[in-house]
């Protein structure tokens, strides 16, 4: 007889960063199917699902639900850190967990929270490191308003300064605005050597949008010339952007470079909310199925990442690290790590005297 | 814009001034987490603690003989660590002048942002405290100036004394307050303030 375990899905089916959602929704039933599939594991996941459709204000109740109502002790969910934070002090009056499956602005270990995708060490920095010697180090920098434009842009100011370069501007705009005309309108006057792409949902589309017209009448802001950077920008939300990500570059745990034809792309949100289930359901099964206990220590872990470990003390997940360009409809890596790369959320080993070393220029 | 850096706390060392307890065991373990190196201790204070980079200290059972500074003298940033609300703890914890406090018992949230508020509040406080120091020195001297100018002016009066003084003071590339107390030396009558601190011109 198998137990059974039921694990939550907090998940927006609707809303500006609702494809997102649908692709880390989609992967945890994959995996969930995978595991219910194989007769040989003593444990079956059902999965007990609630929508907030997009609205930050459903995140909470809708997780202390889960938690009292159903009685789950894990959700996998939340893509926003907004929607994240919310969530965590349910969390915390239940004991629950959160598998958070999207990248985030790092500064947070919650013990309540296993952070199943890149954090800023394993994002924006090796992104920098990558355009900074190749595109140069005027950098202007846009985000949706809210704390992850906030903060992966106040790290990048800090990471292109230590390149020895100038931020040209900052732009926000709330989640889901589209008006963008503004902000291509200063990124043109400025000229910088590139642009760093925090938008979030459709204020991301729209903006590559009109930086693609952009481009068709001023060839410096062709993509191979002044690219647009991202460290969110996944398969998921490719078929949304079209041609105009052209050329644009991401960095990320995970890019599906599998031949056109081998099936429904993948995406690094599809990824970590697969290997979210499979992490869970390797650490019931090798603890004996006892409650929802979870031993991250009982790791590495089998998942489509690879065989990963845990920090055990942040609680998030040692990654590979890839720089991908759009090229055809699809991402081509360019760059990346061989290994593993441990996470930093606090950035706590960050180095400003050595991160940027090849680039930096002598001062007289 | 200007804008202040977020510090970065990698390897930075906290000492953590509290008896063996839970909260001594999860404040260590976010800490380690931010990057820090946490030491525990009770009820000693290490000589060490002088180049530590943060000192935690409990609000619920310290007692002043446990610092070897005064109060308000610490020479890094202090966080207290408060459990009971009892008046009489919180009076004496405020005694000590912490920088920041964090209350118990501690979970996940709130360690980096007491880490953050400290080293600031210090460095502010620490900057104050220089600037303060260099206005009392220049007010003692006052009086200083006030009698060179009578030196300086003879029959031309004030204003002549204070112009003279003036060039004096951008001729030796120092302070008015400095060049008032050579004219001073030099004419032979005895300081009347204290003996302030000069500083290097």
């Amino acid at each position: 007889m198998r137990r059974r375990l039921r694990v939550g899905l907090l998940y927006s089916l609707s809303g500006t960063y609702a494809l997102l959602s649908q692709g880390c929704r989609a992967g945890a039933l994959a995996a969930i199917e995978a595991v219910n599939g194989d007769a040989s594991l003593p444990i079956e996941i059902e999965a007990v699902e609630r929508d907030p459709a997009g609205n930050i204000d459903r995140y909470a109740p809708l997780a202390e639900e889960l938690l009292r109502g159903e009685r789950v002790d894990h959700i996998v969910g939340c893509i926003t850190s907004w929607s994240r934070k919310e969530v965590i002090p349910a969390l915390e009056k239940t004991g629950g967990t959160l598998w958070y499956a999207a990248p985030y602005e790092g500064f947070e270990a919650n013990d309540h929270v296993v952070y199943m995708h890149a954090c800023p060490n394993q994002h924006i920095l090796p992104l920098m490191r990558y355009a900074i010697p190749r595109f140069g180090v005027r950098a202007f920098l846009v985000g949706s308003n809210y704390i992850w434009g906030w903060e992966t842009n106040r790290i990048a100011r800090d990471l292109v300064h230590d390149a020895g370069g100038s931020v040209l501007g900052e732009r926000h705009l709330a989640l889901g605005d589209e008006d963008v005309g503004r902000i291509v309108e200063e990124i043109r006057q400025t000229r910088p050597s590139f642009v760093l792409n925090n938008f979030v949902g459709a204020t991301s589309y729209a903006f590559l949008k009109a930086y693609a017209e952009l481009g068709e009448c001023d060839p410096w802001f062709a993509s191979a010339n002044c690219p647009v950077l991202s460290c969110n920008l996944t398969e998921a939300e490719l078929g949304a952007i079209g041609r105009a990500g052209e050329g644009h570059i991401a960095a990320g745990p995970f890019f599906d470079t599998r031949p056109t034809g081998a099936g429904a792309r993948r995406s690094s949100f599809m990824m970590a909310a697969e290997s979210a289930i499979r992490v869970l359901a390797q650490t019931v099964v090798q603890g004996g199925g006892a409650g929802g206990a979870l031993d991250l220590a009982r790791g590495p872990f089998d998942t489509p990442f690879g065989r990963i470990a845990f920090d055990l003390q942040t609680r998030h997940a040692h990654l590979p690290v890839h720089i991908a360009r759009i090229e055809d409809g699809r991402f081509t890596i360019v760059d990346g790590s061989c290994g593993l790369v441990a996470p930093d959320p606090y950035l706590s080993r960050y180095d400003p005297h050595t991160a940027f070393a090849r680039t930096l220029r002598v001062v007289s | 814009m200007t804008r202040q850096r977020i510090p970065n706390l990698g390897g930075a060392r906290a000492v953590i001034l509290h008896r063996p307890h839970d909260v001594v065991d999860a404040l260590a373990r976010q800490l380690s987490a931010i990057g820090l190196v946490p030491e525990p201790c009770w009820p000693d204070l290490p000589a060490s603690v002088v180049a530590a980079d943060f000192l935690f200290f409990d609000a619920d059972m310290g007692f002043d003989a446990q610092f070897p500074w005064a109060a308000g003298a610490a020479p890094l940033p202090t966080i207290m660590l408060i459990g009971s609300e009892a008046p009489g703890r919180i009076e004496w914890a405020l005694s000590r002048e912490a920088n920041a406090q964090l209350l118990k018992p501690v979970g996940s949230a709130g360690v980096y942002s007491s880490l953050l508020i400290a080293r600031q509040t210090f460095e502010r406080r620490m900057q104050q405290t220089a600037e303060i120091e260099t206005l009392r020195e220049r007010v003692a001297e006052r009086q200083t100036i006030v009698r060179a100018v009578a030196v300086l002016g003879g029959d031309g009066g004030e204003e002549a004394g204070f112009d003279r003084l003036r060039h004096l003071a951008m001729d030796w590339r120092v302070t008015m307050e400095e060049a008032a107390a050579r004219v001073m030396a030099a004419s032979g009558e005895p300081p009347r303030t204290g003996p302030a601190k000069r500083r290097a011109g």
